[in-house]
C-alpha cells in the first residue's frame, strides 16, 4: 500500500523502463477495443504471456454468488501473503458482493483496491507483490498490495559493533530501513527519492537527504549518475558503488558503507546524501572525505578528550599500517646507521641467521596474515578461533624457531596488522592493507627515499581525489582549520557550531547552544 | 568560480615551498666561500633585492590579470620578439629544473643511496614530477600546504645545534669587505630562487591584488629569514676554518647529533628535505609545461608533462662530477639573476612605457 504513496517519479521511471514493450501492448489493447468483445480470459492470457508460463504465477477464478459474473485473481505465489488475499479481497468480496459492482465496493472503503486502466502496469505490479483483480469489465483492473512478510529482526550489525549507543541496524527491507532513519530525523525536510535501476532486476534505491541542508549540486550530481545507469542488473550495493564513484582505479573507498542508521542520520544532518537499498542492509553515504572513515559513533558517546585521543590513535594507525614494515625494511637493508648503538646489537643478533632479504621476510609474513584473515572470515566462529590459534600462535612461533623469520619481523608484522584493523571502516582498512605492499617494495629498492616518494605520491593522490565534486582530503587539503575539530580530533559538542566546509551545505551554521544554563547562574 | 584558482594563502605556501629547496644544504658553504662569516649580510642584501623583484613581478602581472608570463611577453614586446623571449624563458626554467635534479642527485647519491645508479635517482624524481603536474595549480597548492608543517621538523632539528654554539665566530662584522659581500649576494639570490614562479602562478590566484603582493612578498621574507637562521646557525656552530672544507655544513652539523632513539639525524633531515626539493622541482616543471604549452599551442599542459620530465631527466644525468655541477650552477645562477631577478623590472618598465595593459580591454 505504501507503494502508491511514492512520488510520481517512480512511476515515470517504471514507465520509461518498460518503454520497449509498451508500444506492443498498446497495439494489442487498441485492437481489442475495436473488437469491443474481449473476454476476461483473453486479458488474463495477455498478462501471463510475458511471464513465460512460470508456475508460481497463479490465476484464481472466482464466481460471485450474486450474479454469475467471474472475477480473476492474479498473483505470484512466492512473493505474496495468502492470508492477506483472504482478508483483503476474498472475505469482503463474498460478504458485500450482493449486486454491488467492484467500483462501489471500493467507494465503500471496505476494499483497499486501486483501479488501473493502463494494462502495461500489470506486469510491474505483479512483480511488486501485488494481487491483480480482473472483472468482466475488461477496460480496467484492480490491484492490492499483498507483500509476504519476510523481514528478519532488526539486529546490531556484526561488522560495526560499538560499545555505547544504539544497537539497531539496517535489514534487507527498504521501508524498514527508511523507518529507522526517519525515527531519528523527525523533520519534514528529510527527503526520500526512489530510483529503479536494472532493466531486469528493478532494484529500488532510495536517495535520502535533508532538503534545506544538503547542497543541491551534490544531490543533482548523485541523482544524475544514478539516472544514467543502464544495466541489466544491479545486484548488490557494490555494483552501484562502482557505477557512480569518481575514480574506479583508486585504492581508496569513495563512499562510506554502513549498516548503522545512527551513522547515516548523523551524516545526513552534516549535509551528506545517503543511498539506501532494498534487499541490502548496507547504506552508502556520500560525498565523503578521508576522515569520515575514521569517525565512529563511539567517539560521540565517549567523553570528548577520550574521543579525541582515540581519533588521533586511529589516524596514527594509518601511517603505522602503511609505513611501519617499509620503514623497518629500509632501516635494516639501507640505513642501519640510523639505529642507535644499544639497539643495533639486538637487531643484528636477531637478523644474523635469516637466510633471505628483509623484503622477502616481510612479504612472507604479511601474506601469511592475509591468509589467516581470509581463511577465518568465512568460517563459523568456533572454527574461526581455531584458525586464529593455529595461524597466529603456531605459525608465528614455529616460523621464528625454524629460523625462517626474525623475531623483530614478527613484532613489526603483528603491530602492522593490528594497526590496519583499527580503522572503523572495513573498506578503508582493506585499502590500507593493500597499500603497504607497494611501500614495502619502494623501501626495499630505494630505502628512505622510496618511502618519501611513496608518501608524497599517496598524499598527492588524496589531494587530487574528489568525490561527487567534494575534495576527498578535506579539511587538510584544502586546509580548513575550523573543520579540524571533528576530523583530527573530536571537539566537544558545544564547540561544533558549523557544518564541514567541504560539503558546502545550504545551512552552514549549526544551532548548538547546549550550555546556555551556564550564563544564567 | 574557476575550479583552477588558488587563494592568496595558497599562493604564499606555493612560493615558500618553491623557494626552499636544494639551496638549504649548500647555501652556508657558498656564502662562506666568498664573504666569509659576513655571508649573512649578503643574504640579507639578496633578500632585499628579491623583494624588489617580487614587487615588479606583481606589478607586471597585475597589469595583465589571469595571464601567465608566456602570454604577457608577446603582448608587451610584439608577437615575434615575445615568441623569442618565450623560448628563452621556457629554456631558462627548464635549466633551473635540470639543475635542481642534478643537485638533488648529487646530494642523495652522496649521502643516502651510494650504490643506486644515478639515473634511477633522477628519474624517480622526474617522473613523480610529471605525475604531479598533470593536475591543476589548485591541487599543487593544497599539497604544498599539506607538507609545509614538515619544514618545522627541519628547523626543529637545526635548532638542536644551539646546545653548542659560539656567537663570537660571527665577529668581526664586515671583515670580508663590501665588494665580497656584494659578490656573494648573487649566490644567495640563486638559493632564494622560486619567487619567479609567481610569474605563472599569479595568473591562477584569485583575490585582491594587495593580498597577492602580500603573499609573494611575505613568502619571500619568510624564506629569507629561514635561510638566515640556517646560515647563522652553521656559522656559529662551525669554526670558520671548518666550514671551508665541508660543502654541506648543515648535514655535517646534523650528523653530529645523536639521540637515544635515532643515531643519524641527517638521514631524517634529508628524507624531509627531499620533499622540499620535490616541491621546488614540481613548481618549475609546471612552469616549463605551461611554457611548452604556449610555444606548441597545445590544448593543455598535461600532454607535455612526460616529455618534459624525460628531457630534464636525460640532461640531468650528464654531469657526473661535482665540478661540472658547480660549473652549471654558476651559469644558471648568472642567467637566473638576470631573468628572474632583473628582467621582471625591465618588462615592467617596457609595459609602462608602451602603456600596455589588459585592464582596458578586459572591461570592454
Amino acid at each position: 500500500m505504501t507503494f502508491f504513496k511514492k512520488p510520481k517519479k517512480l512511476k515515470q521511471i517504471i514507465a520509461s523502463v518498460q518503454k520497449e514493450d509498451k508500444t506492443e501492448t498498446y497495439n494489442e489493447v487498441g485492437e481489442s477495443q475495436i473488437e469491443q468483445k474481449q473476454t476476461i480470459e483473453d486479458i488474463v492470457a495477455q498478462i501471463k504471456e510475458p511471464f513465460a508460463s512460470t508456475e508460481d504465477l497463479i490465476t484464481q477464478w472466482i464466481e460471485l454468488p450474486s450474479d454469475d459474473s467471474r472475477v480473476a485473481l492474479l498473483y505470484i505465489e512466492s512473493i505474496i501473503d495468502r492470508k492477506l488475499i483472504q482478508d483483503q479481497i476474498l472475505n469482503p468480496l463474498f460478504e458485500l458482493s450482493n449486486e454491488i459492482g467492484m467500483d462501489s465496493l471500493r467507494k465503500m472503503g471496505k476494499l483497499d483496491l486501486t483501479k488501473h486502466t493502463d494494462m502495461t502496469m500489470a506486469q510491474s505490479l505483479l512483480l511488486q507483490s501485488h494481487t491483480l483483480v480482473f472483472t468482466e469489465d475488461t477496460a480496467c483492473f484492480y490491484s492490492v498490495s499483498t507483500p509476504v512478510d519476510t523481514k528478519r529482526d532488526i539486529t546490531e550489525p556484526d561488522n560495526e559493533t560499538i560499545l555505547r549507543g544504539a544497537h539497531d541496524g539496517f535489514i534487507e527491507n527498504l521501508s524498514i530501513n527508511l523507518a529507522l532513519i526517519r525515527k531519528r530525523l523527525k523533520t519534514p525536510k528529510l527527503k526520500v527519492k526512489y530510483y529503479r535501476v536494472g532493466k531486469e532486476t528493478h532494484t529500488t534505491i532510495a536517495v535520502v537527504y535533508v532538503d534545506n541542508i544538503a547542497n543541491p549540486d551534490y544531490v543533482n550530481e548523485v541523482e544524475n549518475r544514478i539516472k544514467s545507469i543502464e544495466a541489466d542488473g544491479i545486484y548488490a550495493p557494490g555494483n552501484l558503488e562502482e557505477s557512480i564513484e569518481d575514480r574506479p582505479f583508486s585504492f581508496f573507498p569513495q563512499m562510506v558503507s554502513t549498516e548503522r542508521p545512527d551513522r547515516v542520520a548523523a551524516n545526513l544532518m552534516e549535509g551528506r546524501i545517503a543511498l539506501v537499498y532494498d534487499t541490502s542492509p548496507t547504506a552508502h553515504i556520500m560525498p565523503v572525505n578521508f576522515f569520515t572513515f575514521y569517525q565512529s559513533v563511539d567517539d560521540y558517546n565517549n567523553r570528548w578528550i577520550i574521543g579525541s585521543f582515540f581519533r588521533l590513535i586511529r589516524l596514527f594507525s594509518f601511517f603505522i599500517a602503511i609505513g611501519l614494515p617499509a620503514v623497518y625494511i629500509a632501516t635494516v637493508s639501507f640505513h642501519f646507521e640510523v639505529i642507535p648503538f644499544g639497539l643495533i646489537l639486538l637487531i643484528k643478533s636477531s637478523l644474523e641467521d635469516i637466510p633471505y632479504p628483509p623484503l622477502f621476510e616481510a612479504m612472507l609474513m604479511e601474506l601469511t596474515i592475509e591468509l589467516i584473515r581470509e581463511a577465518s572470515i568465512r568460517l563459523p566462529t568456533r572454527i574461526g578461533s581455531t584458525i586464529a590459534i593455529v595461524g597466529g600462535l603456531v605459525i608465528g612461533d614455529a616460523v621464528v624457531k625454524a629460523g625462517l623469520v626474525s623475531n623483530l619481523m614478527i613484532i613489526i608484522v603483528a603491530v602492522t596488522a593490528i594497526a590496519a584493523y583499527i580503522v572503523p571502516s572495513n573498506e578503508m582498512s582493506a585499502a590500507v592493507r593493500i597499500l603497504r605492499f607497494p611501500f614495502m617494495i619502494a623501501a626495499a629498492t630505494m630505502g628512505f627515499v622510496g618511502i618519501v616518494f611513496g608518501f608524497m605520491i599517496l598524499l598527492f593522490h588524496l589531494c587530487r581525489l574528489y568525490t561527487f565534486g567534494a575534495p576527498y582530503f578535506a579539511p587538510i587539503a584544502p586546509l580548513s582549520l575550523k573543520d579540524l575539530k571533528d576530523s583530527i580530533i573530536r571537539a566537544p559538542f558545544w564547540v561544533m557550531n558549523r557544518r564541514p566546509q567541504d560539503l558546502d551545505a545550504q545551512k552552514r551554521s549549526l544551532d548548538n547552544q547546549v550550555r546556555k544554563w551556564e550564563k544564567k547562574s | 568560480m574557476n575550479s583552477h584558482n588558488i587563494t592568496h594563502r595558497q599562493l604564499f605556501f606555493l612560493i615558500v615551498q618553491t623557494q626552499i629547496g636544494v639551496g638549504v644544504l649548500s647555501l652556508p658553504y657558498s656564502l662562506f666561500s666568498k664573504a666569509k662569516v659576513d655571508g649573512w649580510i649578503s643574504l640579507i642584501l639578496a633578500g632585499i633585492l628579491i623583494q624588489f623583484s617580487c614587487l615588479a613581478i606583481w606589478k607586471l602581472c597585475a597589469r595583465f590579470p589571469q595571464k601567465t608570463i608566456f602570454e604577457i611577453l608577446p603582448k608587451i614586446m610584439g608577437k615575434n620578439l615575445g615568441m623569442v623571449f618565450n623560448i628563452i624563458y621556457t629554456l631558462h626554467f627548464a635549466a633551473i629544473s635540470i639543475l635542481l635534479l642534478a643537485m638533488y642527485n648529487n646530494i642523495v647519491g652522496k649521502w643516502i643511496l651510494f650504490e643506486t645508479p644515478h639515473w634511477v635517482i633522477i628519474f624517480i624524481m622526474a617522473f613523480s614530477g610529471s605525475y604531479f603536474i598533470t593536475s591543476t595549480p589548485r591541487e599543487l597548492a593544497r599539497f604544498y600546504t599539506l607538507v609545509t608543517p614538515l619544514l618545522l621538523v627541519l628547523l626543529g632539528l637545526i635548532l638542536y645545534a644551539y646546545t653548542d654554539v659560539h656567537f663570537l665566530y660571527l665577529l668581526p662584522v664586515g671583515q670580508a669587505g663590501l665588494s665580497n659581500i656584494l659578490k656573494s649576494s648573487s649566490d644567495a639570490v640563486v638559493a632564494l630562487l622560486g619567487f619567479d614562479v609567481a610569474l605563472v602562478f599569479l595568473a591562477y590566484t584569485s583575490g585582491s591584488a594587495n593580498k597577492m603582493l602580500k603573499a609573494i612578498s611575505f613568502g619571500s621574507l619568510c624564506v629569507t629569514l629561514v635561510y638566515l637562521f640556517i646560515v647563522v646557525t652553521t656559522f656559529i656552530y662551525f669554526n670558520p676554518l671548518e666550514i671551508i672544507i665541508i660543502p654541506e655544513p648543515v648535514l655535517y652539523m646534523l650528523k653530529a647529533f645523536s639521540f637515544s632513539i635515532i643515531e643519524r639525524t641527517d638521514l631524517i633531515f634529508l628524507s624531509v628535505w627531499i620533499i622540499s626539493v620535490a616541491t621546488s622541482f614540481i613548481s618549475y616543471l609546471f612552469v616549463v609545461a605551461k611554457g611548452v604549452q604556449t610555444l606548441f599551442k597545445l590544448q593543455n599542459h598535461q600532454s607535455a608533462a612526460p616529455f618534459i620530465a624525460l628531457f630534464c631527466g636525460l640532461i640531468a644525468i650528464i654531469p657526473n662530477e661535482k665540478l661540472e655541477i658547480a660549473a652549471w650552477n654558476k651559469y644558471v645562477s648568472l642567467t637566473s639573476l638576470f631573468f628572474s631577478g632583473i628582467s621582471p623590472i625591465l618588462f615592467l618598465l617596457i609595459a609602462v612605457i608602451r602603456k600596455k595593459n589588459e585592464k582596458g580591454t578586459a572591461s570592454s
